[in-house]
């Protein structure tokens, strides 16, 4: 019996994703980079907050032209680094499995799924803390509703670490453990580093 | 009119991810293929050894050789091939 299937470019890319996924466990990894990079991100540009805050920097440009600069190299640094380092490690494991096989498996959908999963985890790891520092930065894009500069500094302090409890209770989803206390540990690092960056 | 193949042993080494479960899938998908049996003989480090019997009405041993190089496999060698109008077994012979 002849097959009619309609041609989705879209939904044929999710089965190979979901596939390769499969096969290269990219889910995993990606959360776990994911939360360890929106964590290093919302951490990084609370010091930026507070290092221009401590230095009585009180033009809104200044904050959100440091900010968004930082945003970006930490976006370039994940996204260049994890996809440096996640595809040597793939490709050496990929040689390993070569020689055990005694077969060349860069062209088979091993192969594919591992140089797939290196791309994808280097998006995560790239856009993860650009993204949680944006959140962050959100309260000096609409500074105009702020009645002072300091006001703004500690809304976007507080969005830090509402963000940091947001991840607590991503991680804590995942090792399903209290969601509030998971949450709570990840506040406290933030605090702690305010506290720092205050005392300097 | 070329015979059709009908059944096939093969002996096959495999990595060990993708699963025997996945290629069985896979492989039950083929065109001309209406049942497969795989199992696994020896595992070791990273690979394992796989004996995949399949059969149908016109097996293409292509698209299969094709398909299971394409997971990561390697056919070591035909073991068994019957081909024809029915599926027969081989004769017991007196030296058996």
């Amino acid at each position: 019996m002849p097959k009619f299937q309609l041609y989705n470019p879209l939904s044929q890319w999710v089965r190979k994703a979901k596939e390769y996924n499969a096969i290269a466990d990219i889910g995993e990894i990606g959360r776990r980079y994911f939360a360890m990079n929106a964590f290093d991100g919302v951490l990084t540009i609370i010091g930026v907050l507070i290092g221009n805050m401590s230095a009585g920097v009180d033009s809104v440009r200044i904050v959100v032209t440091t900010g968004f600069t930082t945003c970006i190299a930490m976006g370039i640094s994940g996204l260049w680094g994890s996809y440096l380092t996640e595809s040597a490690e793939r490709k050496r494991d990929m040689e390993e499995l070569s020689r055990s096989m005694l077969v060349d498996q860069n062209n088979t959908r091993l192969g594919r799924a591992s140089r797939f999963a290196a791309i994808i985890i280097a998006i995560i790891d790239g856009l993860a803390p650009l993204l949680a520092a944006l959140i962050v930065l959100i309260p000096f894009f609409m500074a105009e509703i702020f009645p002072t500069i300091q006001s703004t500094y500690i809304t976007a302090l507080g969005i830090s670490l509402l963000t940091l409890f947001g991840l607590g209770v991503f991680l804590g989803n995942i090792s399903r453990e209290n969601l509030i206390i998971s949450g709570l540990k990840t506040i406290i690092a933030g605090i702690v580093s305010i506290l720092i960056g205050l005392l300097l | 009119m070329i015979g059709k193949i009908r059944r096939l042993v093969l002996d096959t080494l495999k990595p060990i991810e993708p699963s025997i479960i996945d290629i069985a899938r896979q492989i039950s998908e083929l065109d001309g293929i209406t049942a497969v049996n795989i199992s696994i003989s020896e595992v070791d480090h990273r690979v394992e050894s796989a004996k995949i019997t399949v059969e149908g009405d016109d097996i293409h041993y292509e698209d299969l050789l094709k398909l299971i190089q394409d997971l990561g496999g390697s056919i070591h060698s035909v073991d068994e091939v019957v081909a024809g109008k029915m599926i027969i077994d081989d004769a017991a012979t007196l030296q058996d």
